[in-house]
């Protein structure tokens, strides 16, 4: 799919792009037809139906017939076919037998006419669809206009500042002679006794000596059923913007420490007077744990680690999770990143945006912020919530057995390329099946009608879940454990999942889902910023697997790990190499996905963090 | 207009079929539209790279249809050449009370130690607020379904408690 197109909005390969007209609609563009007139006096007749496709009618109550024929869209009389076409020339309506003789009759400028019911340009001498941006925004215009007449704008305080920060350049750091003889001085050579010295650095070949071995690969003790802490202590470690945080020494255990020997006082009363200072006299900070751990993984040193003083500072901050018991590694994940917040946020004294990750590295890293329209299926009116969230929980579609056929929403329908899909596919869930669930339109039970604020009565609504704004590092949950209180019991949904080594979320943002809901019409919705730096921004990779084998009362968790695109499974102190077939055929219970490219802002003040 | 046993050639049942008919071939046209929109302003997805990705997974689970691969004998030597014991014996001191302790036994030992478990634990899970907070159908919510954790997704393996088990409703600090 190139983008070689005369007139294309932006470069880039998922975009939308306009295509070249075709030699009548670009004749009829630059006629002296006056075409924007003729748009205008279109737009007149465009009646846009709440949910519903604009129409071309002039009389709201008329029925358009073919001239020769006589048949409606509603078909009869012999007509072929429910579709209309109405000449932008001359406004007379005909079918599509008849459409090609008036464009012929009355050559030139006839060409061109628009489907009566979908609002959509057709060139009769091509026999084609044809699209042109003017046309498009005159009938997202209509839309919005009749849109605008039923719902509030979209007000969220607290995402109103759309962080406008000015995108700065990457500017690579270089040490200046000052900078070198610091770390000289600050800093010691990481040597172990299996290592080449000439090779470090050098890590990232798939030679199994020791030596070339990618760096941090270290296997974490099982301190009796803390599967689930290791593994997703091994993926969070590898995740390089939080690995890189910590490795930069963005948070120094010793100053924390020693900061927090001032604050014992007052720490007191703080969530609920849980004070949980434990003995010692050091203050649990589980962002302390984690530079240390750090520290010990990266360290070279391969011999197993024992991340029990991690344990213990956990098991402090979430006391009613602390047992003996394994628990689950979605919600330990939640919860530590819960409190690394809660340690961190200490430091700050203004209320911070969690969906913009400016009060700690774990909201800074995981956070995306999600967008919830709520949709009155009578009027169209919209309500729209916005939230921050750390990691998106999906569905499993376990009664899957259907043929998987990709709807009309963002996906091409090549005819031959759609049979052979949907019979690979068939029955088997993907990773992509189940984001467009998560981001389709979902009609309410009517026992939860929604109160519209236009229609004032509560009415049957749509709610759709999109988007707003990408993590740094996107976390999927696999919801597999499912715990049904009215049967009293719980089960494990074992059915495979399939998940690509790269994914574009673009499908999936709010700007694509809002512009699929108004037909996927050329015209930047307000708000977006739509440039190829965008774009790019919506591809991610795998790094890191969390993987569940076993039943719900006794299984197991490893996670496989993707350092320079070799895989290794970290099964507590045990690491081994793995082909990547291993990886894809297992069972999937957390993904973790970064963004290919990063972007940076400016400094919103000028002192030094 | 319930099917009829006139057969073929009751009108009724004719302008039933015309109807319908009708109305099947303009949702189709209405998909051939979306569609041909989506595929000319480059809006679908690249289709080659998702058959090839699912390709890569039909033949990665051919490969290894069991998944006996992903357990682990504890005897492998790992990629630095080590073994290790089943039970992780590296000894250390425990951070609240002082004594030296196996790695493999900790847990139980800090539970006791620290007087956690389920003995201590008396909160207890209440699921319908599990499952009002995990149902999808509150338009009105301030928190989006997916935000947290919630208790209907929890695998506590290990237990011998089954489906019985306490377990505290544990709310995140929302501001």
């Amino acid at each position: 799919m190139s983008a070689s197109s005369s007139s294309s909005v932006v470069a880039g390969r998922r975009d939308l792009r306009l295509p070249p007209p075709c030699p009548h609609l670009a004749d009829y563009r630059s006629s002296a037809h006056g075409l924007a007139k003729r748009f205008r006096s279109l737009r007149r007749c465009l009646c846009v139906r709440p949910l519903g496709r604009p129409e071309i009618r002039r009389d709201p109550h008329e029925i358009p017939r073919c001239g020769p024929c006589s048949s409606s869209s509603a078909g009869g009389g012999g007509g072929k076919g429910p579709r209309l076409y109405a000449c932008l020339a001359c406004a007379s309506v005909c079918c599509p037998a008849h459409a090609p003789a008036h464009a012929e009759e009355y050559r030139p400028g006839h060409e061109i006419a628009v489907d009566v019911d979908r609002a959509e340009l057709f060139c009769c001498a091509c026999r084609d669809q044809v699209y042109d941006a003017e046309f498009d925004k005159a009938v997202v215009l209509a839309q919005a206009t009749a849109a605008a007449n039923a719902s509030a704008s979209a007000s969220c305080p607290r995402l109103e500042s759309l962080r406008k920060r000015r995108r700065v350049d990457y500017r690579p750091w270089t040490a200046d002679p000052g900078d070198w003889a610091a770390m000289r001085r600050g800093s010691s050579p990481l040597l172990f006794p299996d290592s080449d010295p000439s090779s470090i650095g050098a890590a990232n070949t798939s030679s199994s000596s020791p030596s070339s071995l990618p760096w941090g690969l270290r296997g974490l003790n099982n301190l009796g059923n803390t599967c689930f802490m290791n593994s997703v202590l091994q993926a969070l470690l590898h995740t390089p913007p939080f690995r890189n945080y910590f490795l930069s020494d963005r948070h120094n255990r010793f100053v924390c420490q020693q900061k927090g020997g001032k604050k014992k006082g007052a720490n007191a009363g703080r969530r609920g007077g849980d004070c949980r200072k434990p003995s010692g006299g050091s203050s649990v900070c589980l962002a302390c744990d984690l530079d240390t751990l750090c520290s010990a993984v990266f360290s070279g040193d391969r011999t197993p680690y024992s991340p029990a003083k991690f344990l213990y500072s956990w098991w402090h901050h979430a006391s009613n999770l602390a047992s003996y018991e394994q628990q689950d590694a979605h919600e330990f994940f939640i919860s530590m990143l819960d409190g690394i917040h809660e340690n961190l946020e200490q430091d700050q004294h203004k209320p911070q945006s969690q969906g913009y990750g400016d009060c700690c590295i774990a909201h800074k890293v995981f956070s995306g912020v999600l967008r919830s329209d709520v949709i009155c299926t009578i009027c169209g009116f919209t309500s729209t919530t916005y939230d921050p969230c750390l990691d998106f929980s999906l569905d499993l579609d376990s009664s899957r057995n259907s043929v998987n056929v990709p709807t009309a929403k963002s996906h091409g329908c090549n005819g031959e390329n759609d049979l052979i899909l949907s019979s690979q596919t068939c029955g088997v869930s993907t990773l992509m099946g189940c984001l467009e669930r998560f981001t389709r339109p979902e009609r309410l039970d009517s026992d939860q009608k929604f109160f519209c604020q236009h229609c004032k009565v509560r009415q049957e609504s749509l709610k759709q879940m999109s988007i707003r704004k990408l993590p740094l590092v996107t976390c999927f949950h696999i919801k597999r454990f499912e715990h049904s209180s009215i049967k009293k019991m719980s089960r494990k949904v074992d059915c495979y999942l399939h998940f690509p080594f790269s994914l574009d979320m673009t499908p999936y943002l709010s700007s694509s889902v809002l512009r699929s809901r108004f037909g996927n019409r050329i015209f930047a919705l307000d708000g977006d910023i739509s440039d190829a730096a965008t774009e790019l921004a919506s591809e991610f990779e795998l790094f890191a697997v969390i993987t569940h084998n076993g039943r719900l009362e006794a299984g197991h968790y490893i996670t496989y790990l993707r350092p320079s695109n070799q895989w290794y499974r970290c099964d507590d102190a045990w690491i081994t190499h793995v082909s990547e077939n291993i990886v894809r055929a297992s069972q999937a219970y957390m993904l973790f996905y970064v963004r290919k490219t990063l972007y940076y802002k400016a400094r919103e003040n000028a002192s030094a963090s | 207009m319930a099917a009829s046993n006139d057969g073929n050639s009751s009108p009724r049942s004719q302008l039933a079929s015309r109807c319908f008919e009708d109305l099947l071939d303009s949702i189709i046209v209405d998909v051939a539209s979306e569609c041909h929109r989506i595929a000319r302003l480059g809006l679908d997805r690249n289709l080659e790279e998702e058959e090839e990705e699912l390709r890569l997974s039909v033949q990665a689970r051919v490969a290894d249809p069991s998944s006996s691969s992903e357990a682990n004998g504890k005897n492998i030597v790992d990629i630095f050449g080590q073994t290790h014991p089943a039970i992780a014996d590296e000894i250390f001191e425990c951070m609240n009370c002082g004594r030296p302790i196996v790695a493999g036994r900790f847990a139980p030992h800090l539970e006791k130690c620290m007087g956690k478990g389920r003995k201590a634990r008396k909160v207890t899970r209440s699921s319908t607020i599990a499952r009002t907070r995990h149902s999808r159908g509150s338009p009105v919510s301030v928190y989006a379904p997916y935000s947290n954790a919630t208790n209907t997704n929890r695998a506590p393996n290990g237990t011998t408690g089954g489906a019985g088990e306490e377990y505290a409703d544990y709310t995140y600090g929302e501001p």
